[in-house]
């Protein structure tokens, strides 16, 4: 009873950030738009709808660090700046989206062209578009069916889904990823919380590098390479700093407490 | 100009462009061989040391100008891609060298 005197306050302070930041409380994504991003640096001036990017599309079949640092994208939306001529050149998502490329048995759609038929832009809407479509909801809904169940986000727990091999995300692609010798994995540790009751965060290197290699963190996100260097409040993470980054937008939502705070504290 | 003359010109025209053509080629393989080189080993940085840290900066360092002189979109992907392992090698570097510092 005591905790919750002091975990109430807590999530009473991540609503008020939340409802300072937006003006009003963010309405919460169905499992199948959890990790949507809009991208529209370009799409208005060309006369086309922003891109709606989906990850979990994608996150089925690659993992992060794939995207995130061989193919170059970043980590906040916009800040890549994408233009329809990199993809033609095989770039960004052309160097998969090529028309060329097979995964899984199947033909992976091209990405972008200088001109386009009627029937051509029937493809350009499969990522340039804003209005929710039922065939996309109901692709998700197919998929995270067979995938282990997860409270929030997307629905589905990515990380069993690998252990089962639900899913195998690839980590390597050829003429693009540099060939990379095994990752040593520095071992788990504990992050002492400030509150009373809290318990610690067990954070694990293991289950973040097999996705995101080394480069994705630090020192971009996480200044500190030993542990205890990087100091950060539940404000910060919440703010979209550090954990932030990827999580509540990509990754499992923060409100999610006993994902991270794991460590058994002694009664 | 006779015929033996212009053919001797159509022959050094000919190896003027393989010469160029294979330069170019083997040019652009060469950054990226460096490139991959000074990289692939991004994920391993905790284990060097740092006289192998300096050496893989100096690595990214030279790599960045043979970069920056490709097209456009080359360079914008590669850029951010050696940026993002040369800052790890410097973090790393960086924490090494205050580790030994005496406290």
């Amino acid at each position: 009873m005591i905790k919750m005197f002091f975990v109430v306050p807590i999530l009473l302070a991540a609503a008020g950030i939340a409802w300072a930041q937006g003006g009003m409380k963010k309405k919460k994504p169905l499992p199948c738009e959890f990790g949507s991003v809009t991208i529209n640096n370009y799409s208005r001036q060309a006369g086309m709808p922003p891109v709606v990017f989906d990850h979990w599309v994608h996150r089925q079949y690659y993992t992060c660090r794939l995207c995130h640092v061989d193919l170059g994208f970043g980590m906040t939306v916009g800040s890549t700046k994408v233009r329809a001529v990199d993809n033609m050149k095989g770039y960004f998502c052309g160097t998969c989206h090529n028309g060329k490329m097979v995964h899984g048995g199947k033909r992976i759609f091209e990405s972008c062209t200088k001109e386009y038929t009627r029937e051509e832009y029937n493809r350009c809407v499969k990522c340039h578009t804003l209005e929710r479509s039922a065939v996309k909801e109901n692709e998700f809904y197919r998929f995270s069916k067979k995938m282990p169940n997860e409270r929030l986000g997307n629905g589905i727990n990515w990380e069993i889904a690998e252990e089962k091999g639900l899913i195998k995300p690839v980590d390597y692609l050829e003429g693009v990823s540099s060939k990379k010798t095994n990752l040593k994995v520095t071992s788990d540790f504990a992050i002492k919380t400030k509150v009373e009751g809290m318990p610690d965060i067990i954070f694990s290197h293991k289950k973040h590098t097999v996705w995101n290699g080394c480069g994705l963190c630090h020192p971009e996100i996480f200044i500190g390479v030993k542990k205890g260097t990087t100091k950060y409040s539940m404000v910060e993470l919440f703010e979209g700093k550090y954990c932030g980054v990827c999580h509540d937008k990509v990754a499992f939502p923060q409100t999610d407490c006993q994902r991270c705070h794991t460590k058994q504290t002694q009664e | 100009m006779n015929t033996k003359g212009r053919l001797k010109l159509l022959i050094l025209t000919g190896c003027l462009s393989l010469f160029i053509t294979l330069q170019t080629a083997y040019g652009e393989d060469a950054w990226r061989t460096d490139f991959d080189a000074a990289c692939a080993q991004s994920d391993d940085a905790m284990a060097f040391s740092i006289p192998e840290l300096k050496k893989l900066i100096e690595q990214c360092d030279r790599v960045q100008n043979s970069i920056e002189a490709q097209e456009d979109t080359v360079r914008k992907v590669f850029l951010r891609r050696l940026q993002m392992c040369r800052n790890l090698y410097v973090f790393v570097l960086e924490t090494k060298m205050h580790e030994q510092k005496p406290k």
